[in-house]
């Protein structure tokens, strides 16, 4: 483990009065575009190859290996896409948009590095709907990449000219799931779309397309620079490399910071975050709300993609911590979490479609404290039918609000039991009658 | 053939086929319901799942168990595949998707037109759970009236989104759609765009629960009183596969029922509500001279006689047959024999059914493949009478020609068969003007009814059996559905007795007689089964 210090904010300073945008001059003063013009030089398969043996690994939710990603496109099928996941909408995650607001063209150069190593004629960067302001901010980055023959060129060696394109999403959480992504790029329904075909094969207009995260490609111009072996120096043999995280919640100092994988939380939350805020840890959800709740004993939980076979958590998600100390009320924490998933659902599938609704209605009645003992039941029943994983549903969506239901009512099952009576004894209680 | 077993029964396949659709090709019932064999596969209503195990095909001899459920309406069959729907794993998967779909219906079957024939009522006795662990509100959606013909009870809809894939890859006119999203989304149309194709009634028919519901059918009668005839369209010449359903004499609803060659799972509104001519403004009596009313052994008489004396009177020649493309071809070849059996030379006229404009193609915008055609000439049997007509040949002439042939006197007496729905009365008036030994043989009364000198009232298409030919040559034979109405009878009840043949008329022995006589395309024609529609329930253990 050798990390010497940021990688992918290495532009974006600590101290927020010293931030700012930079622009396609000061990106190119600070060694930008380097890698590209390395890259041009080399063979596409040398670049692919340079990617799987950096054993850099999808930095959306999932972890799937990017390099082996890109060699499931079919070999002769033209033309071929990339579709760049800016539909950054779980909550507790805000990485992504840290880095497009200071350094957008660092996400620009992993674009046409990975455009270039896929022979990739379009290039769209799926932005979520709310990210107005980050949207201009790669328009215009955008404009300038354009006007420096980033995009609009042929590859070299090639017919295929690359182009690049903002496409705005409408503020649907079910676009950023791979195939509603590409449904909703098409102009349609952000409804997942079932598999096969996968979308290496056919995905956005039936072409082969490849669906990578932000900070994905943003770490390959340092991969290029540096190379694959200075990569997986970072990180853990099976999670190379440096990852933003964000911290969240009850924390002194809440923030987007670069590590390592594979750094304890408890390093993250005092060294980087400034400890946590307003009492004692209680609870944190690694990545997002949908990977589940690390328990009070597992404040030393090493973030990296094994986390969630070690910790009984669904994964490391997007690395977005939320932390939680003792005060936390952690019913309505996940009624608010589940709330979140019932909204989103996109409706396709049954059992997400009422499943999540209803484990809403339920912890709703729980928090009215009006919750009786089979809830309890019943919830742990309903997180196990439904989701991706036992193969009830589409995509994961479910399987997101089930982990996040799941680990708290295993890891706190108090906290649920206590607010849960008998309907009888509160007619004692309120009434005072004798109930027969 | 390549072979799979499904819960230990062996069935085969054939081709590239989705484990769903094998099975039910096979006779094997899985639950499903946004599976539909004529719309593209979405595998969002999860009720499908199964377990299955497939051979290594490194190694056939040893099975590879797939870890997780399936949905076998996705997932394509393997020859040697092992599927499991009653594993303890799929069992619960479909009470769970019951539960799911439940608690949010609103449950009024007791006044749902769709309870009897509902697969949320099937698969909930079948696979679902008693009692409901469901204590919140429910979900209150809206009712809509979204077209002529449809009503949406969003409340009852489970969201399969058939109907919505059925206006975008059938009809092609996609009025239908999401909306919202979640526990809240909901089916509806457009502002100002209603449902209104001519294609519409068919996302009644595949609407697995009381949703869309049918304004023409609507709180009229209980499906399981209806009972369910298999026909033939009456009104079109594509010669479409319906059921007929009624109950007491009544006919209540036309149903599609399939066939792959000719109108796969769909029919045209106009074939599903144009049956309303059976029970409405019928003529009942047999009326002399447009007053006197006598029995039909008197009135039979009356015509054969009618006829015979024209003949002597007036020599060979000097009678005309006008046959109705509505009727059935039996009873246009009875007819034709009865009338040449007096007059040798006797005119045979076929009054040519109404044409509307071209034929109307449906078409799914992504594939370009035809999916239904609405064809103009709306009648069911032209071909079969143009076969009678040339198979008797002789003189024959069009219906035009007929006005200047009775203007020339040379004509005597005609008997008409009218057809059974207003459009070309005008054409046969105006081609019999002043021709005084009329003989009508018509379901309702028309003006030439009124001038005949012998209206005799028939039967329509739902109270007789027979064979319709369609445009494209195909014989297809139909049922009698109802009791004929009192008073009415057939015209080839009619013809068979003038001809002095023994017996009730059936239309085999119409057939049978023709194949005799030089058409034996005729003689092996059967009339389709009546489908047994209730099925057994089968209860398996959870």
């Amino acid at each position: 483990m050798a990390y010497a210090g940021p990688v992918l904010l290495k532009r974006i300073p600590d101290d927020p009065a010293q931030r700012k945008l930079y622009r396609y001059a000061d990106y190119i003063a600070t060694g930008g575009y380097a890698s590209l013009k390395k890259v041009l030089a080399m063979l596409p398969e040398d670049v692919i190859k340079l990617v799987v043996d950096s054993g850099l690994r999808g930095r959306g939710g999932a972890g799937f290996p990017c390099g082996t990603k890109w060699t499931f496109l079919p070999k002769d099928l033209f033309p071929r896409y990339l579709a760049v996941n800016f539909d950054e909408s779980e909550p507790g995650t805000f990485k992504d948009r840290y880095l497009i607001d200071h350094d957008p063209h660092i996400l620009l150069e992993g674009i046409a590095i990975a455009a270039f190593a896929n022979k990739i004629s379009t290039s769209y960067i799926y932005i979520r709907g709310e990210y107005h302001h980050e949207a201009k901010l790669l328009e215009a980055a955008l404009a300038e990449a354009y006007e420096h023959g980033i995009f609009g060129q042929k590859h070299p060696g090639t017919d295929i000219v690359s182009h690049c394109y903002v496409h705005r999403g409408a503020g649907a959480y079910i676009c950023g799931e791979e195939t509603g992504l590409l449904e909703s790029l098409e102009g349609k329904r952000g409804w997942p779309r079932i598999k096969p075909p996968f979308p290496a094969v056919a995905g956005a207009f039936a072409k082969p397309t490849i669906i990578n995260n932000v900070e994905t490609l943003a770490c390959l111009p340092a991969i290029v620079e540096h190379g694959a072996a200075w990569f997986k120096t970072m990180g853990t043999p099976s999670s190379s490399g440096p990852k933003l995280f964000g911290v969240s919640g009850h924390v002194n100092k809440p923030g987007v910071f670069e590590e390592e994988l594979g750094i304890k939380m408890s390093t993250l939350i005092e060294k980087y975050a400034g400890g946590v805020k307003g009492g004692k840890y209680r609870a944190a959800i690694p990545g997002g709300v949908s990977m589940g709740v690390l328990g009070t004993d597992q404040y030393d939980a090493e973030l990296d993609f094994d986390i969630g076979r070690k910790y009984n958590v669904l994964g490391l998600g997007t690395a977005g911590v939320i932390v939680m100390n003792d005060k936390t009320d952690l019913v309505v924490m996940l009624r608010n979490i589940v709330r979140f998933f019932a909204h989103e659902s996109c409706g396709q599938c049954t059992p997400c479609r009422e499943g999540t609704a209803w484990m809403h209605k339920i912890l709703n009645r729980i928090v009215d404290g009006f919750g009786q003992p089979q809830d309890f039941d019943v919830l742990a029943e309903l997180c196990l039918t439904m989701g991706a994983m036992p193969g009830t549903t589409i995509c994961g969506l479910a399987d997101g609000a089930n982990w996040a239901v799941k680990t708290f009512l295993q890891k706190f099952p108090e906290d649920f039991k206590s607010r849960l009576k008998s309907r009888q004894v509160q007619g004692v209680a309120v009434t005072g009658a004798v109930v027969a | 053939m390549p072979t799979m077993e499904v819960d230990g029964k062996k069935i085969t396949f054939e081709g590239k086929k989705m484990i769903l659709q094998a099975c039910l090709d096979a006779g094997v019932e899985l639950p499903h319901y946004c599976y539909h064999s004529g719309l593209s596969v979405v595998a969002s209503c999860r009720i499908c799942l199964v377990e299955a195990e497939h051979p290594n095909p490194k190694d056939p001899t040893q099975m590879i168990k797939i870890p997780k459920l399936i949905p076998s309406c996705q997932t394509p069959a393997m020859d040697g595949m092992k599927v499991y729907s009653k594993s303890p794993k799929a069992a619960a998967n479909q009470k769970a998707v019951m539960e799911f779909l439940l608690i949010n219906h609103p449950l009024d079957c007791p006044v749902c037109d769709q309870a009897g024939e509902c697969s949320l009522q099937d698969y909930s006795y079948k696979y679902g759970r008693a009692e409901s662990r469901f204590e919140e509100d429910k979900a209150k959606k809206p009712k809509k009236d979204i077209g002529p013909h449809v009503l949406l009870y969003s409340d009852r809809c489970i969201m399969c989104t058939r109907c919505v894939r059925f206006t975008h890859e059938i009809s092609g006119t996609g009025e239908l759609a999401v909306f919202g999203r979640g526990h809240k989304e909901e089916i509806n149309v457009f502002q100002g765009r209603p449902l209104d194709n001519p294609l519409s009634g068919n996302v009644v028919d595949i609407c697995p629960v009381g949703a869309l519901l049918d304004k023409d059918m609507l709180f009229t009668q209980r499906v399981w009183f209806l009972k369910s005839t298999p026909s033939i369209s009456p009104f079109s010449s594509g010669g479409e596969n319906v059921f007929i359903e009624h109950n007491q004499g009544r006919i209540y609803r036309i149903k599609p029922r399939f066939n792959a060659e000719i109108n796969k799972w769909w029919i045209s509104d106009e074939i599903r509500y144009g049956w309303k001519f059976v029970h409405e403004n019928r003529l009942s009596k047999l009326v002399v001279g447009g007053r006197e009313e006598i029995a039909w052994e008197t009135a039979e008489a009356h015509l054969d006689g009618m006829m015979r004396k024209t003949v002597a009177e007036k020599g060979p020649g000097s009678t005309a047959l006008v046959l109705s493309a509505f009727d059935t071809t039996e009873e246009m070849y009875l007819a034709a024999k009865w009338i040449r059996g007096i007059d040798r030379q006797a005119w045979l006229v076929l009054n040519p059914p109404r044409v509307d404009g071209t034929d109307q193609t449906f078409k799914n915008p992504v594939t370009g493949a035809i999916t239904y055609v609405i064809r103009a000439e709306k009648a069911p049997n032209r071909r079969g009478a143009e076969k009678i007509i040339s198979h008797f040949s002789g003189n024959t002439c069009e219906l035009s020609d007929l006005a200047a042939k009775v203007a020339g006197g040379a004509f005597g007496a005609a008997a008409v068969v009218l057809d059974p729905v207003p459009g070309t009365d005008r054409a046969v008036e105006t081609a019999l003007t002043g021709l005084d030994n009329l003989a009508v043989l018509s379901s309702r009364p028309t003006a030439l009814t009124g001038r005949a000198a012998l209206a005799l009232p028939v039967c329509t298409w739902a109270e007789k059996s027979g064979v319709f030919e369609n445009f494209a040559g195909r014989i297809q034979a139909f049922d009698r559905a109802i009791e004929p109405l009192e008073n009415t009878r057939c015209s080839g009840a009619i013809f068979w007795s003038l001809l002095g043949e023994s017996g009730t008329y059936r239309s085999q022995d119409g057939r049978l007689m023709m194949g005799r006589e030089g058409l034996p395309d005729y003689a092996g024609v059967t009339v389709p089964k009546r489908e047994k529609k209730v099925q057994l329930m089968e209860f398996s253990p959870l």
